[in-house]
């Protein structure tokens, strides 16, 4: 059945010129708090908004491991250097200071986690962001922020969803539509991977869920 | 769910750069806690550094001899796991227990970490500086002469240093001593075939004859010969190999043959001599001299002296003339008597008479780098070191990857002998029993944190020089390399040749790019050289070929079997098992854990015993039993077992420890004590196998400890565990 | 859900997969052992402790059965129509033993499943039968109903049990996988660490998994090769390839081997008639009838 609609699909795309991207646009961007985490005291008082917004720096260019690993990361410290040494207009103040501190005692920031999640939960940043950010092609702030809410709206980071099981589920238990009707598919086979048990409705669309058995991320 | 203590900061106590880790195991937490820990970041991290991304560094094993490669998983700066290195022509990818284990000796709790001086019954800790003062001072004005060197196994780089060193102290007195070697085998070897240790195709037999070489668990290098294994199986032009082991108590590889024969204690000579025989009768032709010397054996003399039927003795004989080429591997149960080396005479003659020499036994190919050779260690050098310290003529003594106090003789008397020398540096991982007799205690890294190289003795394909490596940072700030010691204590004697070497890893990198034009071509760029070299893990080279001689025993003297002894009627066979093999990883618990494969036991000794005689002696599982020979006892739970001979009671070596750690301190017991010293006739080496001793219940009763399954070990009629008969099964349409 | 209704639909209440329409796709793990090539060396079992955070239980708790060796080495002694069961009653085991590793079957109708009260086993949609830690209350009704004996409970919180994982043991957990903690239910899961990690970075690829790329830690250690794990689904793996040269099939109660005149088979699975339908199959040991 599976992979009978597959095959059709790709014959759909074949066939048809229209292309109709926006047929996904179920993933709201969440720039909202509606479960606001605790303000999380860090070593620096890392100004999210200078970066994201006013610099308009993209998330994953210091970020980096989140296309590469099942963590974001915090980038090594040489990166922040690597920009600073060279800004010096603010080379002298308090917050850059101690960064320089940090750098020249060779001595890690121990920075705060912010997002933490219990230890029997696997979430894996590549594959949400190699699917919705480098498949899908979407904004990489509002794919980010569906999860972080409006960091380049904060200073220091802070949670602005719960994390919570039911959260998740809320978007992986979710019929998306992948392809509206009449429409082309989305992306590449890589794409229907991900998707379980694609159905195709009465009108042409198809609509799939994202995997929503317990040990995709429980083990 | 369940609040939970567990301080999961620990993990990263090694790390140095105070980041907690990201994806920390634990169930207890289900809460979120968001701005409680941590986060791993680092300062400057190469490019293959990404938290939550395994990157995987080659090193090579050092937990036996075998000198198999590993690949170590190192995450977040640690290292979880090592695998096999695919490229090596040893292990291919694959690992054995003991191997695996290597974490553990890593991570261990019970590691030394400091210097530790002998201040009457307590170590005192001191810094490096004092302790190879200290040693310097101590040796000064001592003759060469009485400096001992006691060592394991030892190759590569770190020989060329010790050697060095012992030059610079005038000394030449390195002793390379292994409480289990093939020591006897490498003497019939060398005369039979003209090389000590050849290569061994049991991927090419059709038949193999094993006597009590125990090739699958803890012989050599098992790991490499359970691949040959495995091919030998699946068979040449679809003919699936046949073993047969010869032996006393059953091996993991006797539990694998086709045909286990059990022989009387020490006739597999008489066995060998036997088959030869009977190979001769079967119309196989012998050269003169050897049909006159196996005349006397013929089938009904050999199955009286052997217990092996003279049915089987006929089978075994007409195997092997049918399908050829065939395989006999001579193990460390037929080399333990006072007639080893005559034991070993016959089983070779066998194989020269089959004709398997050149075609499944080959010369290996020699180490073009003498300096870096393995030095071979055998139980002849105990002996020798022994007696040097009973004597008073060694004053200092160094010892390194060796236990004698736990694996020596009692009656060899040997710590107290050790107590003569007027100071005793052990370099050590553990307090174990030698270390605690020492004066000075040094603490090394382990294979994990250390530089070297290392040659293995048995080589497969041309020679396989491999490069251990550090997988992470040192867990222990003060604890050093073998080689850094080497080389700081080399210095105080000759500090202008090693000015030049400010650590073992310069020496190291100079000593192998030095002979670059042997690995790589000349013109390629020393660092490009050295970096694939660590890469890989491992370089091989050609090495000097060689060619088997043939030399046929001209004459073979096996004993008369001899009465029982009234006092002492029963022979103890020291088994060697694959995990613990002479007892110095006990502090793995991994090991601990792991079952016996064929008693199933955990944690503790036993003394294996068959069940006639058990029942000849009113003896059942778990009676604790008193094992008396000439030279001490031990009590141990006794294990029913049909796969000994019923005038033999075997005890596994390794566990009896009363020291070097927690997981291995006062499980099991030790029975090197209790062994004889009767040696092998020819080598000098210890005869494991030679010792009497009676068994006697002690009155208490336990239960043993095992893991025999859901039913016991029984299938109850139930299909689990099944096998066919080869005249009933096609294996050639098999994927 | 009314008595009537569970024995009436008793059928669906199995979970056996493939259910109905949707079949295992793309992925279904098996597994086959040959026991030919297994020697019992136990490299497997140590490398399913060095994999899954298995903890050490010490000699007491081993004695109480509180070992929690996921993959465990049976030791049998031959069973033949001329020799008597018990090896105390033979003169010697003259044919060796017999050894067999035992793990979790991932069975397709798994009686583990079916008595969970709260759902914590259940199965994927590629055919493991999974083990959701913080769903457990440990009732232990699945280890009581399975046949083969292959889940372990926590009897206690391992973690902080002196000696288990001192601190510096700590540093070697692998941290793709979750540490259980007391109450807690656990079984071998075919490496499902690294089943994920391999279906995830695949997917980045558009593309199925290959055969060989994952491999369970067992698989990748055993000396002699005697383990295979793969996609079934796939006709190229090798799994798949042994499945069909043994002629046993994943959703048959009876296999061609227990069939008459085709013994020259050696592919079986162990309790074939509790219908639990295995996705492990062994491979009997061959004995050389010339000696």
């Amino acid at each position: 059945m599976y992979r009978f609609i597959r095959f059709a699909i790709l014959l759909m795309g074949l066939m048809s010129a229209s292309s109709s991207f926006a047929a996904d646009a179920q993933l709201e961007p969440l720039t909202t708090a509606d479960d606001l985490g605790p303000v999380v005291e860090q070593p620096i008082e890392f100004p999210h908004n200078r970066h994201a917004k006013d610099m308009g720096i993209n998330c994953i260019y210091c970020h980096t491991y989140s296309r590469r690993g099942s963590v974001a990361g915090i980038p090594p410290m040489q990166k922040c250097i690597g920009c600073h040494q060279n800004i010096e207009s603010v080379r002298e103040t308090p917050r850059i200071k101690k960064l320089f501190e940090y750098w020249d005692a060779k001595k890690a920031i121990p920075w705060k986690k912010v997002h933490d999640l219990p230890d029997f939960v696997r979430f894996n940043h590549e594959r949400h962001i190699k699917r919705f950010v480098f498949q899908q092609n979407r904004p990489v702030q509002e794919v980010c922020g569906a999860c972080h809410g409006a960091v380049k709206e904060m200073t220091v980071a802070r949670r602005q969803k719960s994390l919570a099981m039911g959260w998740c589920m809320s978007c992986h238990e979710k019929e998306h539509v992948v392809v509206a009707a009449g429409g082309m598919p989305i992306g590449t086979a890589a794409y229907w991977y991900s998707m379980k048990k694609p159905a195709i409705k009465a009108d042409g669309t198809v609509v799939a869920k994202g995997p929503n058995d317990c040990s995709s991320c429980h083990y | 769910m369940i609040d939970n203590n567990f301080d999961r900061r620990d993990f990263l106590k090694v790390l140095g750069w105070g980041g907690a880790a990201v994806a920390l195991t634990g169930c207890g937490n289900t809460s979120v806690q968001d701005g409680k820990e941590t986060v791993v970041s680092y300062v400057e991290a190469a490019a293959y550094v990404a938290p939550g991304i395994a990157t995987y560094f080659n090193s090579t094993c050092a937990q036996c001899e075998a000198g198999c490669s590993v690949m170590g998983r190192v995450r977040e700066g640690r290292v979880l796991k090592l695998e096999g290195n695919a490229d090596s022509v040893i292990n291919r990818g694959k690992m054995c227990g003991l191997g695996q284990a290597g974490v553990q000796h890593h991570y261990n709790p019970d590691r030394v970490r400091e210097p530790l001086l002998r201040n009457g019954d307590k170590g005192e800790t001191i810094t490096w500086e004092k302790a190879y003062e200290l040693i310097a001072q101590k040796l000064n004005g001592v003759s060469g002469d009485n400096i001992d060197f006691m060592t394991g196994t030892i190759s590569g780089h770190l020989k060329v240093l010790l050697s060095n060193y012992m030059d610079s102290l005038a000394s030449k007195n390195h002793f390379v001593y292994e409480a289990i070697s093939p020591a006897v085998q490498r003497a019939a070897n060398l005369k039979s075939y003209g090389v000590a240790m050849p290569r061994f195709h049991i991927n090419k037999a059709k038949v193999v004859v094993s006597f009590g070489a125990d090739f699958l668990g803890a012989w050599v290098s098992p790991v490499h010969f359970s691949q040959q294994y495995a091919q030998f199986r699946k068979g040449v032009d679809g003919q699936r190999g046949v073993l047969v082991q010869v032996e006393s108590k059953m091996t993991l590889t006797g539990a694998n043959a086709d045909r286990w024969l059990v022989v009387k204690p020490g006739t597999e000579g008489v066995l060998a001599l036997g088959v030869i025989n009977a190979l001769g009768v079967a119309g196989v032709s012998l050269p003169a001299s050897v049909a006159a010397m196996v005349k006397p054996y013929d089938k009904e003399r050999v199955s009286q002296e052997t217990g092996v039927s003279t049915e089987h003795l006929v089978k075994l004989a007409a195997l092997l003339k049918e399908r050829s080429p065939s395989l006999v591997l001579l193990g460390s149960a037929a080399e333990g008597y006072a007639h080893g080396s005559q034991n070993a005479a016959a089983i070779n003659l066998l194989n020269q008479v089959l004709g398997n020499v050149g075609k499944t036994i080959e010369a290996a190919a020699t180490v073009p780098f003498p300096q870096i050779a393995p030095s071979l260690g055998s139980s002849a050098a105990l002996r020798m070191v022994s007696n040097r310290l009973a004597d008073g003529h060694t004053k200092v003594l160094f010892t390194y990857g060796v236990n004698p106090v736990f694996t020596a003789p009692s009656d060899s008397n040997f710590a107290a002998n050790m107590a003569k020398a007027d100071f005793k540096v052990a370099f050590a991982h553990y307090l174990d029993e030698t270390a605690l007799q020492a004066d000075l205690v040094l603490p090394l890294d382990s294979a994990l944190e250390d530089w070297g190289t290392q040659v293995a003795e048995y080589q497969p394909d041309g020679v396989q020089i491999s490069i251990q490596q550090p997988l992470m940072e040192k867990l222990h700030a003060n604890t050093r390399g073998m080689g850094d010691i080497l080389l700081a204590l080399i210095k105080k004697n000759r500090a202008d040749e090693y000015a030049g070497f400010e650590d073992y890893y310069a020496y190291l990198r100079t000593a192998l790019l030095q002979n670059k034009r042997q690995f790589a071509d000349a013109g390629v760029d020393d660092d490009v050289f050295w970096n694939d070299l660590l890469s890989a893990g491992l370089v091989n080279v050609a090495g000097t070929s060689n060619k088997l001689v043939a030399n046929l025993a001209s004459e073979i003297r096996l004993p008369a079997p001899v009465a029982a002894d009234a006092k002492f009627p029963l022979r103890l066979i020291p088994s060697v098992t694959a995990n613990l093999r002479d007892g110095r990883h006990a502090n793995q618990p991994w090991l601990q854990e792991s079952p016996d494969p064929l008693t199933t036991i955990v944690w503790d000794s036993w003394v294996e015993i068959h069940p006639k005689k058990a029942a000849e002696l009113g003896i059942v599982e778990g009676d604790i039993v008193e094992v008396e020979s000439k030279n001490g006892a031990v009590k141990a739970q006794a294990y029913l077992f049909s796969g000994i001979h019923p005038d033999a009671v075997s005890i596994p070596l390794g566990r009896g420890h009363d020291a070097m750690g927690r997981y291995a301190k006062g499980f099991g017991v030790n029975p090197f004590p209790m062994l004889e010293r009767i040696f092998d006739d020819e080598t000098g080496e210890l005869a494991m196998h030679e010792t009497l001793v009676k068994i006697t219940k002690t009155g208490t009763r336990v239960i043993v400890v095992k893991d025999e399954g859901a039913a016991g070990g029984n299938q109850h009629g139930k299909k689990i565990a099944m096998s066919i008969a080869s005249d009933a099964v096609d294996l050639s349409g098999e994927a | 859900m009314s008595v009537t209704n569970l024995l009436e639909n008793w059928s669906e209440f199995r979970h056996t997969h493939p259910v109905g329409d949707v079949p295992h796709d793309p992925y279904k793990w098996a597994m086959s052992i040959d026991l030919d090539a297994c020697t019992g060396c136990n490299a497997c079992s140590v490398a399913c402790y060095a994999e899954n955070n298995l903890p050490v239980v010490g000699k007491e708790k081993y004695a109480a059965g509180h070992s929690m060796h996921w993959m465990r080495i049976e030791r049998y002694w031959p069973v033949d129509d001329t020799a008597s069961l018990d090896p105390a009653q033979r003169d010697f085991p003259d044919q060796g033993a017999q050894f067999l590793p035992m793990m979790c079957q991932q069975c397709e109708a798994a009686p583990c499943e079916t008595v969970c009260p709260v759902g914590a086993a259940n199965h994927t949609p590629d055919g493991l039968n999974s083990q959701i830690y913080n769903r457990c209350v440990g009732s232990r009704y699945c280890s009581a109903n399975c046949p083969f004996k292959v889940r372990y409970f926590n009897w206690y919180d391992y973690p902080t049990t002196e000696n288990v994982w001192p601190a510096e043991m700590t540093q070697q957990l692998n941290p793709d996988i979750t540490l259980r903690s007391k109450g807690v239910m656990e079984k071998c899961t075919f490496c499902v660490q690294r089943i994920r990690a391999g279906e995830r970075s695949v997917k980045n690829e558009g593309r199925v998994l290959k055969d060989g790329e994952v491999q369970t830690a067992c698989q990748q250690v055993c000396p002699t090769g005697a383990i295979t794990f793969g996609n079934l689904i796939d006709t190229e793996s090798r799994v798949h390839l042994q499945w069909k040269a043994q002629r046993v099939e994943l959703t048959a109660d009876e296999q061609e081997k227990d069939k008459e005149g085709e013994s020259e088979l050696r592919g079986y699975r162990i309790l074939e008639e509790l219908r639990a339908y295995p996705s492990v199959m062994y491979m009997e040991r061959v004995r050389e009838s010339a000696i």
